[in-house]
């Protein structure tokens, strides 16, 4: 099967883009990577968790590919959630990997802010249950705090230790021109900040921001950055039937699957882009990822840098809902290749993106 | 979310009012919420009711949420391990969040969960209170 290499890629600035609309969003940020890439594409594959739930389009990688004239092109559309990102790009690799297309291009989207806060609330809380969980008013977040709480206790640190995850995620999302958040912040700030859902409070909470990302994949190079393997896995248990609340088990297993096939270990990782739409999903992605040991992240962060979200993560970057799994593997290439970011000092990179509470995990392995 | 739908509220009202479970009658595995196939392979499986009565396991008190909760925040989300071992998430209510811990004896009690003012629907379901109030 021949290698899947990473042609071209662009991003769009992470924020409130009141005066766009998500096609036309979607458009320009593909226009730039397919002109990055130098090359034509034969599939499309449209990542987005909520275009038809906050801007009423069902069909979006058709009026993308209207916006610029692309005609005969197939496009599918793929919804894991907030996980959508990784899952989009896992199918656009094994359509080249079977060699089917030759290059494709995956866009990410979402627009969460063409609804209010509440709404946004609503709209994240159906990847829940909808019927056992978003009825009774159930939000991720709240599902997160109780992860948070426990872990707190199993592994006796103190709420401050979890707020150390914000403050090192913006630290790191000054080095992204793409950041929605792109500045310091203090440990007090954190600390002090409004509680949203305890011991979780609003610097835990990764912001909901408008923002698309393509990446256009090609099986016919030779040289650049290659996607090593793809695993995605799925946690089929209930959040009330879990054994354990300090692991992701969704992440567990599609990590296993990654590394064994890109015959690397998490030892060998330079950099890795996880998803932490909550400071605690970030902290047990780590864990889960076999980056750090079980209930050590929070020390390892205490006792220093953990390179692991360069691009600021959900918290600095912000929470792009599906397209985030398409920004990371664009941060991940460029971080590995001194493109935008600063260069890291080796030569894989790994990413982790998730949709829902622990439910679908796709884990892709970056090499140069 | 408005303008919730009658027919999904209407099915799903014996898991809302009595906690109508799916015991799977080879391995004796109960399923809350009810699934389809049981993890020992087998197909067959019968409706149960859970029992009323178990310990809170861990909570937390809910800021932002949902536009159908607005009037009722925070909501103290509770995860309650019944006494036959089935664990369930649900609303904590008649509790004062500082004075509940893990271990607290818990019952089920039977609320309102939504009332969609636009169309007058009111929609109902299980919430958890401590036993004799706290």
């Amino acid at each position: 099967m021949k290698d899947v290499f990473i042609a071209g890629a662009a991003l769009y600035q992470a924020g409130r883009h009141y005066g766009k609309n998500i096609d036309d969003m979607a458009a320009e940020v593909l226009d730039k990577a397919l002109t990055d890439a130098k090359a034509d594409i034969d599939a499309l594959f449209v990542a987005s968790s909520t275009t038809e739930l906050a801007n009423k389009q069902q069909l979006l990688g058709a009026y993308i590919l209207e916006s610029l004239g692309l005609d005969k092109i197939p496009v599918y559309r793929v919804e894991n959630g907030d996980g959508s990102g990784g899952a989009a790009v896992a199918l656009a690799y094994h359509a080249l990997r079977s060699e089917e297309h030759n290059c494709v291009a995956v866009v990410g989207v979402d627009k969460p802010n063409d609804v209010l806060s509440n709404q946004q609330q609503d709209i994240y809380a159906t990847t829940l249950d909808t019927y056992f969980e978003r009825y009774f008013g159930f939000t991720p977040l709240s599902y997160a705090a109780l992860m948070a709480k426990m872990y707190l206790k199993k592994y006796e640190y103190k709420y401050e230790d979890l707020a150390r995850w914000a403050v090192l995620m913006h630290s790191h999302g000054v080095g992204n021109p793409y950041a929605y958040f792109r500045r310091q912040v203090k440990l007090e700030d954190a600390v002090n900040s409004e509680l949203v859902s305890e011991p979780l409070r609003l610097y835990d909470v990764g912001p909901l921001a408008d923002g698309a990302a393509a990446v256009v994949l090609c099986n016919d190079k030779k040289e650049g950055p290659r996607i090593l393997s793809i695993a995605t896995s799925t946690n089929a248990m209930a959040f009330s039937s879990r054994p354990e609340y300090d692991v992701l088990y969704s992440l567990n297993e599609a990590a296993r699957r990654a590394f064994e096939k890109a015959k690397i270990t998490p030892r060998d990782i330079a950099t890795a882009e996880v998803h932490d739409s909550f400071s605690i999903f970030g902290v047990l992605a780590v864990e889960s990822l076999g980056l750090v040991k079980r209930g050590g992240a929070l020390a390892a962060i205490k006792d220093g840098d953990l390179p692991v979200n360069l691009s600021g993560g959900f918290k600095s970057r912000g929470n792009i809902l599906g397209a985030t799994g398409v920004y990371q593997i664009v941060e991940v290439a460029w971080q590995l290749t001194g493109r935008e970011f600063k260069r890291v000092d080796g030569n894989y990179g790994v990413v982790h993106s998730m949709g829902g509470v622990d439910k679908i995990s796709t884990v892709v392995v970056v090499g140069i | 979310m408005r303008h919730e739908s009658v027919p999904i509220y209407w099915r799903n009202i014996p898991h809302y009012y009595r906690l109508v479970a799916r015991r799977c009658k080879k391995c004796g595995a109960v399923y809350f919420p009810p699934v389809v196939r049981c993890r020992c392979g087998s197909r067959e499986l019968e409706n149960v009711e859970l029992p009323h009565e178990g310990r809170l396991i861990e909570y937390t008190v809910l800021h932002q949420v949902g536009t159908d909760f607005l009037k009722q925040k925070p909501l103290i989300i509770g995860l309650v391990e019944l006494s036959n071992g089935v664990r369930v998430t649900g609303q904590i209510v008649d509790a004062q969040p500082d004075k509940l811990t893990p271990g607290t004896k818990m019952e089920v009690v039977f609320r309102r969960v939504i009332v969609d003012g636009r169309h007058g629907l009111v929609m109902y379901g299980y919430k958890f209170r401590p036993v004799g109030g706290i």
